[in-house]
């Protein structure tokens, strides 16, 4: 029953903002180290749930790679670095913006298609194992590629994005909330994508066969499902969501190697959110951006800070022990 | 409301009746291609008047005996009220019968028409028709499979209603004066019972017998119109006759009837019927199939469940019949309903059970206090198919395992000397049609019927069945021997599918057991214990460790009872093979028949008395087609402990 | 217990009389010389056989005969190094999946390919992808119409689980059922693709006889009801002489003999093979 579902969320996620508030409060009693007020607390939590946007981004491309193939992509984050390294490129040739991300879509779709031609098509049917180190050749490879073509310096990407904090509810609490403005076109870009995935996911009959893909290639094919194509929609739906993310992460870090690595801030958000879940993905994100933000800012002053750095990770590892399909995944039962 | 006119008193009139009163209400569902699909009454009475005409033309006249073979389908009961219009007898049979059972029914009840369900029924009457000289026509539903079924004698339903519907135009006031003709006092239907022994009795019941018996139960119950039911049950079997026929027409309810056998409990929980009745082992099943469930739930959910069910077993039946009950157990329960009884009944389909009924069998106490505990109002009724069901009902406020209730209105019971129990009243069965020497032994000058059935009325008045009268022996010391009684004890283990006690004019008792592969099986796969069949499991050294400590339970209770405590289990051994209906071990309803027992395992019994450790045995089984083979087998036999009456301490067994 | 299914007779006159109307002399398909090597192991060699519209056709040979070789050329799973095959008069080197679906070949595998983590009722809907009007790009961008559709293609699978008794895991899991019920639901697939040549790959492995039973029946009945041409290998020899109306012979690649089964049965080559005996 997923309105059952969503309707517990809705309902739990205020209960547990405020619990956790209200838990700091406390903390904030015993230890005087420790500094709260709430519009200090709303303000890291919003924060972290922006940030945790950024991360559900990134989240997305894998869950569509999975989705359809039932392979961890290991290249997503450097599909992100390609495509925002193309995109700068492009910029620095003096185009504008818009067109640049063109430009960078036709490049992605053509880098989408050439990975099936060439990676993913001679090993139909192989072990989920080989594709996935098929997929680890591709993160090196893209990654010299890009760095090859566009150099390996520092860029700076801009499109217009005011970044300056901005406030607000000032009469509500003492200072008022401080919130980024560039964190929130990201948050509202990624609710765009995130619409438009799930209508092109289960609004359309792609969702199925896509679904029939990655459980079966060989049934799929006997079918009559175009196995070639729709890896080819896939990827380079997957390349178009890196752009997104490339664009978000790159405005905001400047593009750079180190790109590459979010990636790896994606894998406990999946692991949270489940590997095959779109919703997963975002609501991954949510929890960890959140929930390392308000760790690092109320917890840090006690246990001593870079919660940031282990945070989500050991998230992950609670889940792993509890829920291990992740909290929209499916478990597949097996019969043997 | 109900409709008790006098004049309203065969089924024929009372459709036209409905579909006058409640033309637009709903009579009838069938969940087919997976959507529900509904009829109402005025519907209903269209499609009768059409095959009612469509027989007529095709020859049907008074008195004639229409065959009605299939699943419960919506077409199949509608045959039977055209078949009544007409005047005619419908004779349902069992869907699962072989071809041989169905040909001594047809040629017994000389039927000249039969309406089947589809190719599966057509080609059993088909394989006999050459037994069954007076079978003239068939009428089939379903013509899936029968394109090249060219015979003459083959008519579908539609063709059947179509010829009604132009025979109707042309004899314009026939439909009408054939229903008029009609009385109360006329024959209603031929139900053949399945019989321990000996072939099947034709019960003759009249529509008196019938509407009257089940107006009161309804009348009793408090039925209405707004009731729902799933007709599940066999279509030749008295109870469905009465549940989802008789009581649809005396109130007006609608029946609704399942997608196929196996969607059964799907379509109950789609349904949430008011109203529903289930022998015993349904009960039993659904209960084994929840609790083999939580075995594999979470631990939390487990443990939620466990501490909710002991608040239940409590408080819940209190909460049911609306005793008084502490104000912190009433918000225990209130919580527990919200977080494991109301999902469980959901998923069961029991969420809007306001009346189920179970009989046929003694229920075992736990599952019978396990369903009311969880708010399910599950009653015991005593019935037989010779009192058109009803003899006795729990009322409510007044229900209890061990009993089966006080007598159904106008029924009377009385006891003789034997322990025998009799029984009389409106709805006491005319006559075993053609079978005037069976119809004396079992019903008297004045109307009393003998049940077979040894039992006696308890100080509140309840009646208490203790077993088949006949099966009631004497072991060789004299002391009583109630196999049924010991043999329910040991079925209420979930484990124990079937048993079978023997001890008459014998030293001391023993017993076959089936164990349940369902529950056997699941504790074989958590223990990891392997096995490939039935056969190797029955034999597991474990298992029966397991079952001998069921065995010695039931020894210990039964030494608390002075009088049955001699009835205690000496040896016993787990059969290798299920008893099954096709090789006749057992009744289609699933009763023993003891003797085809005994007979065919002969040597087993033998060495059940001897002392030896083991026995090989061949068995000849029937497969589903009726094709033949044999089954070779060794058993080991088991000796059990018994209790001395006074302590319960044990003493070594011989 | 032993028992095969080749005492299963089918009552009622649908069986044996009906073969004359049914099988046309049309030839639907046709392999000629094919040939297929894996590297250096030959697979199959120069075979040739055809498949009448409208008949059940048998293929069988001992383990290692390229049985299932066959099928996957058939289908477009492999390519062979020689031969044409000819489908509804159309002459080509190799068939592709994607074409032999769309052309109307379906499918069964021997170890059950089925969408294991989606319920019976959608391994049955991908059967009808291809049958969905609009192309899988253009859905992304209408979707008004494409839910009437999805209704007409959900009866029509209604329909299939009606005709192979399937209602009761119409919403199961495929991964949880008995093999015996994904057998059932593999072929409810292949017959949801409306299918003019359907191929079976040991449709009866490892069944009960009941199952076995039950499996004849409906594959009877396909080929009835719907006119579907049916090419099925299968091991047991009662099933096959019971069937199917022509049987071709594979041994280690090659074809041994192709008749009817009352030929085949008593083919001294065949009766070798089978046997191991060296002449």
């Amino acid at each position: 029953m997923p309105q059952r579902r969503i309707a517990i969320w809705i309902l739990a996620v205020p209960l547990v903002i405020a619990g956790l508030g209200l838990i700091f409060q406390g903390l904030a009693g015993a230890y005087p180290a420790l500094y709260f007020t709430w519009g200090f607390f709303f303000e890291a939590m919003i924060g972290g749930l922006l940030q945790g946007v950024m991360y559900s981004l990134v989240a997305l491309g894998f869950v569509l790679i999975f989705k359809a193939s039932g392979i961890f992509n290991f290249a997503q984050g450097s599909l992100v670095l390609f495509a925002a390294l193309t995109m700068v490129g492009f910029i620095e040739f003096g185009l504008h913006w818009i067109l640049a991300a063109a430009i960078t879509v036709a490049i992605m779709i053509a880098v989408a298609i050439a990975i099936e031609r060439v990676v993913l098509r001679p090993m139909v049917n192989q072990a989920p194992i080989i594709l996935f180190m098929a997929t680890i050749g591709i993160f090196y490879f893209l990654d010299g590629f890009g760095q090859l073509i566009w150099g390996s310096d520092i860029k700076i990407l801009n499109i217009g994005i005011p970044t300056d904090p901005q406030f607000f509810l000032e009469g509500v609490f003492e200072g008022g909330i401080l919130i980024n403005s560039f964190d929130m076109v990201a948050a509202a870009v990624g609710a765009v994508l995130v619409a438009v995935l799930a209508v092109f996911f289960h609004k359309t009959r792609i969702g199925r066969a896509l679904r029939a893909v990655a459980d079966d290639h060989q049934a799929a094919l006997s079918v009559g499902i175009p196995l070639k194509t729709i890896w080819a929609i896939v990827w380079s739906v997957a390349g178009i969501v890196a752009l997104v993310a490339g664009i978000m992460w790159g405005g905001k870090l400047g593009v750079q190697f180190s790109l590459a690595l979010i990636a790896f801030k994606a894998l406990p958000v999946l692991i949270l959110g489940g590997f095959t879940s779109i919703p997963g993905a975002i609501v991954g994100g949510l929890i960890i951006g959140a929930g390392e933000q308000v760790a690092e800012v109320f917890l840090g002053p006690i246990i001593g800070g870079a919660i940031q750095d282990w945070f989500a990770y050991m998230l992950a590892m609670v889940f792993l022990l509890f829920r291990p399909q992740g909290l929209f995944g499916e478990k597949i039962i097996e019969r043997v | 409301m109900l409709v008790t006119q006098a004049t309203l008193d065969t089924f024929p009139k009372l459709l036209l009746e409905h579909a006058r009163l409640r033309g637009g209400k709903p009579a009838m569902r069938e969940k087919d291609y997976g959507i529900w699909l509904s009829w109402t009454w005025a519907e209903a009475a269209e499609n009768i008047r059409a095959l009612a005409c469509g027989l007529a033309a095709m020859g049907v006249t008074r008195d004639d005996r229409i065959a009605i073979i299939g699943d419960n389908r919506p077409q199949l009961y509608w045959s039977m009220t055209a078949a009544q219009a007409l005047g005619a007898v419908p004779v349902p049979l069992y869907q699962d019968s072989v071809a041989a059972e169905m040909a001594f029914v047809l040629d017994h009840a000389e039927v000249r028409f039969a309406v089947a369900e589809d190719q599966e029924q057509v080609d059993k009457l088909l394989e006999i028709r050459d037994r069954c000289p007076k079978l003239e026509q068939i009428v089939y539903d379903d013509a899936r499979g029968m394109r090249h079924y060219t015979q003459n004698f083959l008519q579908s339903y539609a063709s059947v209603q179509d010829k009604g519907r132009a025979f109707d135009k042309e004899n314009p006031g026939f439909y009408e004066a054939e229903i008029a003709k009609g009385k109360g006092s006329d024959v209603s239907i031929f139900c053949y019972t399945s019989g321990t022994t000996g072939n099947p009795k034709g019960v003759v019941l009249t529509f008196d017998n019938i509407l009257i018996t089940a107006r009161n139960a309804a009348e009793f119950e408090e039925l209405n119109e707004g009731e729902d039911m799933l007709a599940y049950l066999p279509m030749a079997w008295v109870g469905d006759h009465i549940f989802s026929y008789a009581q649809s027409y005396t109130t007006g309810f609608c029946v609704s009837c399942p997608e196929s056998g196996a969607t059964v409990m799907q379509d109950l929980r789609e349904l949430g019927p008011t109203y529903f009745f289930a022998p015993p082992r349904i009960f039993e099943n659904i209960l084994t199939t929840v609790m083999i469930r939580m075995e594999d739930a979470s631990a939390l959910k487990r443990r939620m469940f466990h501490y909710f069910m002991s608040v239940a077993r409590r408080v819940g039946i209190a909460m049911l019949e609306k005793r008084p009950v502490g104000p912190l157990d009433r918000l225990l329960y209130w919580l527990g309903d919200i977080l494991v009884y109301g999902p469980l009944k959901n998923t069961l389909g029991f969420s809007r059970v306001r009346l189920a009924y179970t009989a046929g069998e003694a229920i075992g106490p736990d599952i019978f206090d396990f369903f009311r505990a969880i708010g399910v109002n599950l009653k015991q009724l005593y019935g037989s198919t010779e009192a058109s069901v009803f003899i006795t009902i729990q009322p409510d406020g007044e229900i209890r395992a061990d009993t089966v209730g006080r007598p159904a209105p106008q029924v009377e019971l009385r006891i003789d000397d034997s322990g025998e129990v009799y029984f009389n009243g409106p709805g006491v069965f005319q006559e075993y049609y053609k079978n005037a020497e069976a119809t004396r032994e079992t019903k008297t000058e004045d109307g009393w019927v003998k049940t077979g059935d040894a039992g006696f009325i308890d100080d509140e008045g309840h009646l208490r069945i203790i077993d088949r009268a006949k099966d009631v022996g004497k072991l060789n010391d004299g002391s009583l021997f109630a196999p049924k009684f010991i043999e329910n004890k040991l079925k209420f283990f979930p484990n124990v599918r079937e048993a079978v006690a023997f001890g008459h004019e014998r030293d001391h008792v023993t017993a076959f057991i089936n164990i349940d592969l369902q529950a056997m099986g699941s504790w074989a796969e958590r223990n990891n214990v392997s096995y490939g069949s039935y056969q190797e499991l029955a034999a597991n050294p474990q298992v029966y460790e397991i079952i001998k400590g069921h065995v010695e339970q039931v020894n210990r209770d039964l030494s608390q009872e002075s009088r049955l405590s001699g009835s205690q289990i000496h040896r016993f051994l787990i059969l290798h093979k299920e008893l099954d209906a096709d090789d006749g071990e057992i009744t289609r309803t699933r009763k023993v028949r003891r003797n085809i027992v005994i007979e065919r395992y002969a040597p087993l019994v033998e060495a059940l008395y001897s002392g030896q450790n083991s026995c090989y045995i061949e068995t000849e089984l029937t497969f589903e087609d009726g094709r033949k083979g044999v089954l070779k087998a060794d058993i080991r036999i088991e000796d059990a402990e018994t209790y001395s009456a006074q302590s319960p301490q044990a003493q070594a067994a011989e | 217990m032993e028992g095969t299914a080749s005492e299963a007779q089918t009552v009622g006159p649908a069986s044996a009389s009906g073969a004359a109307a049914r099988v046309s002399s049309e030839v639907l398909l046709s392999v000629e010389n094919i040939s297929l090597a894996f590297g250096g192991v030959k697979a199959i060699s120069d075979v040739s056989f055809d498949i009448r519209k409208g008949e059940i056709r048998a293929i069988i040979g001992p383990n290692g005969a390229g049985k299932t070789s066959m099928l996957n050329v058939i289908n477009g799973f492999y390519h062979p190094q020689q031969g044409v095959i000819t489908y509804k008069g159309e002459t080509r080197k190799q068939m592709r999946p994607h074409r032999a679906a769309k052309q109307g070949i379906a499918r069964t595998f021997q170890n059950v390919a089925l969408f294991r983590g989606m319920t019976t009722l959608d391994n049955i809907m991908t059967g009808r992808l291809l049958k969905m009007r609009s192309n899988i790009l253009l859905q992304a961008l209408y979707w008004g119409p494409n839910q009437r559709e999805e209704i007409e293609h959900r009866e029509f699978c209604e329909r299939i689980i009606d005709f192979l008794e399937i209602q009761s895991i119409r919403k199961t899991q495929v991964g949880r059922l008995p093999y015996g019920l994904q057998k059932r639901v593999e072929l409810a697939r292949a017959l949801a693709m409306e299918p003019e040549l359907l191929l079976l790959d040991e449709p009866m492995a490892g069944m009960n006889v009941e199952e076995k039973e039950d499996m004849c029946r409906f594959v009877l009945d396909v080929n009835d009801e719907f006119g579907t041409t049916i090419a099925l290998i299968e091991h047991d020899m009662g099933v096959v002489m019971d069937i199917s109306d022509r049987v071709v012979v594979l041994d280690h690649g090659a074809k041994l003999a192709d008749g009817t089964p009352d030929e085949i049965r008593n083919n001294q080559e065949v009766i070798d093979a089978y046997l191991g005996v060296a002449h």
